[in-house]
């Protein structure tokens, strides 16, 4: 018999324990801390999302990262509670499904962690390539293994890569994961140190000679590179300045800032047990240093680009890449890459062994988070299958490795599918770009759930440990709910309807049908297994439906 | 024939109370509670003039007379004992563990034996037959309390025919780190096991209903702890923790169906060769019943299942 006990700032014990199962001691914040930092990866997600800023070139960059995180605050802080209250229903299904109903919470959460998650498999690819391969291929002066991943073909290479990689780490389990994380967090920190060393030593005449050289040396461009890119990008970012500030234009970077910033409650789905409001406090901080010490980094990046590297040079360099892939006539930049901030301050050592080890031991950044792609998928494929309203199968395990083989080829088919239309149909790239948004639509539904808890599911709200958080007697998680769905709105609205970003309805005739097709599919799903399953004698409305008390 | 499989109530009054109506929620013939259903902790509510003390969930509160009763019934609600004390009862308490156990061990008995009579009043008039199984998180005090109960069958150790099904039940389990109540070497659970399995005539009309999941499948990954007991890597590693005996014993029987707990965050189904495996999982701490709906029939056997968030 052990006795246990908790003095929470009293000097007498005020609780008791006996010897039972799963009384585990707190786990580490620093391990949550480390999944939601790997998700708003501030390399691979942040520095890719931000090179489209210069679009809204009025737009102040640092202003805006500031006001997201300040607004993601407010998600963080709406599923803490969430997590806190209802512990153990794993993430947004669960929540959806519980207190908006079984069909809503099916429909949001398998557009949102299963179809959209296809999307995000060539957008991993992307990343990889245009920070890892193809400047590392360069460096290495290995021309046409960096061209190769420009073509089709290379392109879905680069797309199997990653699923086999993902597929990889899901058959290695979250232990085995959890191992690589913490070594790339480690090791990718270094070389997140050296790049901002170099930064901060360097001056931004070292700059200027520094691409010049390396822009003749690995691309063989002639003349004043830095100026001719400045000139390719002229009509995109004339009057760029870092000191801009239009407040409606640095509103306009937050829907740009969601596609790192706004996912440090990925890891939700995986937080588990939690006990009383100290536990609360655990999670909340975990995702909420997740976000802060990105949003940190993120400032002092941007203001290291401003000094060593120049705004204008680094808004006219994306400019300039981008218009040469999405602009009809516009003519390739004199590095016709992908201009990674890392390989830019890399340059400035001149050595093109130290250039590719620093590319190489970034490119940790992406191994340490690709492995996420999948892994919240996973749950809710076995969730819906539990729940039947998906075929037993998809929760199946093979026997021998513990591998989820129903939800990985639930995965990994439709994956392929897109990453070939990805590849050879970029015509349709435009949906992509809603891989975002589709996920947001997904965390609205579960912001709305948040704030209406305290009335809908009274029993469970007033007997967890947030009942007592309350302002002028609103429940704090009815206040959060209510400002994260007013910023998610607002977000969705602008990638509708603003013809700036490319997911605008106007811009993108495919927009509106690929969310018309995704929202019926998953609503058909939905009623083709509640009808399958009636006539099996299943009725799917009672999984949520609560049993009497009394 | 419908049955109702729920189980880990770890002392949840709530989680009880929905356990007994699931019976006419449900339509259901046949109630199975899976083990566990004592409570972790003992919270003292500490008497200090005309009010009372208490921390629940770490926060401390202080309540008058008239609350009190709401309070504890607060307690009572996420499985823990609420146990009205002075503070030297306490601190008397705080000396003696074994002081603590003798409450722990009145405390639990007290609560099974109130959740007896409950059962008995709302199934008065109900054919329905209830099971009860001790888990390994709960004393062999509280045995006597279930066998003793009019509309609860003590389930543990036998094999019981309902409805033309047999049905064999054990709550003991492989060794914990917590050094529980009811647990024992694989090798003792297979010989605990034994003389049951003999008893079965048709393992395709049996019901194994083990506390235990069966090793290396999906219902029985928990997270993985050091040596200390704290969760490795945020909770998200996990690891397979049941049992090899019931492994085995599935393995070579295969019966129709087989009934799981002890591990909360193992919820799920899956197949065993021809035996369907069922974890309803637990979050009594929500006052949620996570159950299971099995509909057998005499010719199918199982015609289908359904896991359900009471």
């Amino acid at each position: 018999m052990a006795t246990t006990t908790d003095t929470a700032g009293t000097s007498r014990p005020t609780l008791f324990l006996r010897n039972a199962t799963g009384l585990v001691k707190a786990w580490s914040t620093f391990d949550a801390f480390l999944y939601a930092f790997w998700s708003v990866n501030l390399v691979t997600l942040g520095l890719y999302g931000m090179s489209f800023v210069y679009t809204i070139p009025d737009g102040q960059l640092l202003g805006a990262v500031l006001l997201t995180g300040v607004l993601v605050t407010f998600l963080v802080l709406t599923y803490a509670q969430l997590v806190s209250a209802m512990p153990r229903a794993g993430g947004d299904y669960a929540w959806q499904s519980r207190i908006l109903g079984g069909g809503v919470g099916f429909v949001l959460a398998i557009t949102g962690w299963w179809f959209t998650l296809w999307l995000w498999t060539p957008i991993y690819a992307n990343i990889l390539v245009v920070q890892f391969f193809a400047p590392l291929a360069y460096t290495l002066g290995w021309t046409g293994v960096a061209t190769f991943f420009g073509s089709h073909t290379g392109i879905f290479v680069s797309c199997l890569i990653v699923l086999a990689f993902v597929s990889w780490v899901i058959t290695l389990g979250m232990e085995g994961y959890a191992k690589i994380q913490r070594f790339c967090f480690w090791l990718g920190m270094g070389g997140l140190v050296v790049m901002l060393g170099i930064l901060l030593v360097s001056s931004h005449d070292a700059f200027v000679n520094a691409f010049n050289r390396e822009a003749a040396s690995l691309f063989g461009a002639t003349g004043n590179a830095y100026q001719a890119t400045l000139d390719a990008a002229k009509g995109s970012t004339a009057g760029v300045s870092f000191g801009n500030f239009g407040f409606a234009s640095t509103l306009l970077l937050l829907p740009f800032l969601a596609f790192y910033l706004l996912w440090p409650v990925w890891g939700a789905t995986l937080y588990g047990e939690v006990r009383g409001a100290k536990e609360y406090r655990k999670v909340f901080n975990a995702m909420f240093w997740g976000l802060w010490i990105t949003v940190a980094l993120v400032a002092v990046i941007i203001l290291l680009i401003v000094k060593t590297i120049g705004w204008d040079f680094y808004y006219a360099a994306n400019a300039a890449y981008w218009n040469s892939i999405f602009v009809a006539g516009s003519a390739a930049p004199p590095v016709p890459i992908w201009p990674y901030p890392v390989m830019l301050a890399g340059w400035l050592v001149s050595n093109h062994l130290f250039q590719a080890l620093l590319i190489a031991v970034m490119g940790l950044w992406f191994f340490g988070w690709a492995g996420t792609l999948f892994l919240s998928s996973t749950r809710v494929i076995f969730a819906a299958a539990f729940d039947r309203v998906l075929p037993e199968w998809a929760a199946n395990i093979s026997a021998k490795r513990r591998v989820p083989y129903g939800s990985l080829i639930l995965m990994i088919v439709p994956s392929l599918v897109v990453s070939a239309i990805w590849a050879y149909q970029p015509s349709f790239q435009g949906i992509f770009l809603w891989a975002t948004g589709v996920i947001a639509i997904t965390f609205l539904g579960t912001v709305v759930a948040a704030a209406i808890m305290p009335w809908r599911r009274k029993d469970i709200f007033e007997n967890s440990p947030i009942a007592r958080f309350r302002i002028a007697g609103i429940p704090v998680i009815t206040i959060t709910g209510v400002v994260s769905a007013i910023f998610l709105v607002f977000m969705l609205a602008e990638w509708s309807f603003n013809a700036v970003y490319g997911t605008s309805f106007s811009l993108n005739a495919s927009s509106p049908i690929y969310f018309g097709v995704t929202y019926l599919a998953a609503i058909v799903i939905y009623l083709v297994a509640r009808t399958v399953r009636k006539r099996q004698g299943i009725d799917l409305s009672r999984i949520h439906r609560e049993i009497p008390v009394e | 024939m419908r049955v109702f499989y729920a189980t880990d109530l770890h002392g949840s009054e709530v989680c009880w109370r929905k356990f007994i109506n699931a019976a006419k929620f449900y339509n259901a013939d046949v109630l199975i509670c899976g083990g566990d259903m004592t409570g972790k902790a003992m919270i003292p509510i500490v008497e200090d003039g005309d009010s009372y003390e208490l921390t629940l969930a770490g926060v401390s509160q202080r309540v008058g007379r008239d609350q009190v009763a709401e309070v504890e019934s607060q307690v009572q609600r996420k499985g823990y004992y609420p146990v009205r004390m002075t503070s030297a009862q306490v601190a008397e308490l705080e000396k003696d563990p074994a002081k603590v156990q003798t409450l722990f061990t009145e405390q639990m008995c007290k609560t099974v034996e109130r959740w007896m009579q409950l059962a008995a009043e709302k199934l008065k008039d109900s054919k329905v037959r209830v099971f009860v199984a001790p888990g390994n998180d709960d004393e062999m005090e509280i045995d006597e309390v279930i066998a003793n109960a009019p509309r609860v069958e003590l389930a543990e150790g036998k094999m019981i025919d309902i409805g033309g099904y047999e049905m064999i039940s054990s709550g003991w389990a492989n060794p914990t780190p917590w050094h529980t109540y009811r647990e024992a070497p694989e090798e003792e659970l297979t010989k605990r096991m034994e003389p049951m399995l003999r008893d079965i005539k048709d393992m395709s009309r049996a019901i194994f209903n083990f506390h235990p999941p069966p090793f290396g499948t999906s219902l029985d990954e928990a997270p993985a702890l050091d040596e200390n007991l704290r969760p490795l890597h945020g909770g998200r590693a996990l690891r397979h923790v049941g049992s090899t005996a019931v492994r085995e014993a599935i393995d070579k029987y295969q019966p129709m169906l087989s009934l799981h707990g002890h591990i909360h965050e193992g919820k799920g189904i899956t197949r065993i060769g021809k035996t369907l495996a069922i974890n309803p999982g637990s979050a009594y701490e929500e006052g949620m019943l996570l159950a299971s709906i099995i509909e057998l029939d005499p010719k199918k056997g199982i015609k289908n299942y359904q896991l359900v968030n009471g």
